[in-house]
């Protein structure tokens, strides 16, 4: 088990089959105390029922001087957008 | 005012009602003064549980009574020789190894008491304690957790961890020294106690702790409203604005 104190991300997930949100972050020791930890932290008013937590040192994330060149071409190509389709009754979450 | 509780099964849950609330207001003393701010977090939910753990047997109480009192009046109008907590919860937080081996000591002693509250005949008990289980496997699973850290953690925590076992364990032996109450409605007295001892042995020998033989204690029964010194402190901080401001509204 990884030991010293680092910091991990919450993902909390509302019910089973929506996606897992970003709550926030915790200290923690290591995986079974970021869980409990993340448990106190983030659902006591009944945010979820499920839980992940993550190293923060594993999210890999595009380095901010990187991001127009990642980001910006997409924003002229509106027909990227699914403007068009027709959302059929009864499927939610989209 | 002088609180008075007649029926028997009413005073009876006043000890499971009071050692919840005290132990709460223990735990409450440590909000913004945790180890840390996801410990001071957890250890404020417990308490929060044990606050509301404690309202709901009031409450209880109250209906059992007819209503003569409140649950606020039980909690701030009786004095010292009126509440009937077990003396283990009204220890202070010597340190957070105090707080973690006082508060595992209770939740292994509630959980058993609690599963035979579950399947008694008065409803509302019943029921309640179906919810407390849950809150309780919880609150367990961290004070349990907790042990293994510091039992087995650093020289230091073992150290404070030992003293905090040595100093604590003589205010258990009362817990099963069971009158004749405890054996009318709890639905078996001595399972309380192999239960609590069975697992008590074996986690501190897992956590290289030493259970050591403790003197009997020169304090006279919890049941009969005895405490130790800290009861006294405890209740004052706890009860000094409801006295000093009757009319205060929440």
């Amino acid at each position: 088990m990884e030991s010293g104190d680092k910091v991990w991300e919450v993902f909390v997930q509302k019910k089973p089959g929506l996606p897992f949100k970003h709550a926030g972050n915790v200290h923690a020791y290591d995986k079974k105390m970021a869980i409990q930890n993340a448990r106190d932290l983030y659902t006591r008013r009944s945010e979820g029922r499920a839980l992940w937590v993550v190293p923060t040192e594993a999210i890999i994330s595009v380095p901010l001087g990187d991001a127009d060149a990642f980001f910006d071409p997409a924003d002229d190509k509106a027909y990227r957008h699914a403007t068009f389709y027709d959302v059929p009754d009864g499927v939610k979450h989209l | 005012m002088n609180i008075t509780v007649e029926n028997k099964e009413a005073k009876w849950l006043l000890r499971l009602a009071d050692t919840s609330l005290i132990l709460g207001q223990r735990l409450a003393e440590l909000c913004s003064k945790g180890p840390f701010l996801e410990q001071d977090i957890a250890l404020s939910n417990i308490s929060l549980d044990l606050f509301g753990r404690a309202e709901e047997l009031y409450k209880i109480i109250a209906t059992i009574e007819n209503n003569a009192f409140t649950p606020n009046q039980y909690v701030f109008h009786r004095n010292e020789r009126e509440y009937y907590n077990i003396k283990l919860v009204e220890q202070p937080n010597e340190d957070f190894a105090w707080t973690i081996a006082k508060q595992y000591f209770h939740d292994v002693y509630a959980i058993e008491a609690f599963k035979q509250l579950a399947d008694s005949p008065n409803k509302q008990l019943s029921g309640l304690s179906h919810k407390v289980l849950k809150e309780l496997q919880y609150s367990h699973l961290h004070s349990r957790d907790w042990m293994y850290r510091l039992g087995l953690g650093t020289d230091e925590s073992n150290k404070r961890l030992q003293d905090a076992v040595d100093r604590l364990l003589k205010y258990t032996n009362e817990i099963f020294e069971f009158d004749e109450l405890d054996q009318t409605y709890f639905s078996d007295c001595e399972k309380i106690k192999t239960t609590w001892n069975k697992e008590i042995n074996t986690l501190l020998s897992e956590v290289n702790i030493t259970r050591k033989e403790t003197p009997p204690l020169s304090m006279r029964d919890f049941r009969d409203g005895f405490h130790s010194e800290h009861i006294g402190h405890l209740l004052s901080i706890m009860q000094y604005l409801p006295r000093a401001y009757p009319d205060a509204k929440w």
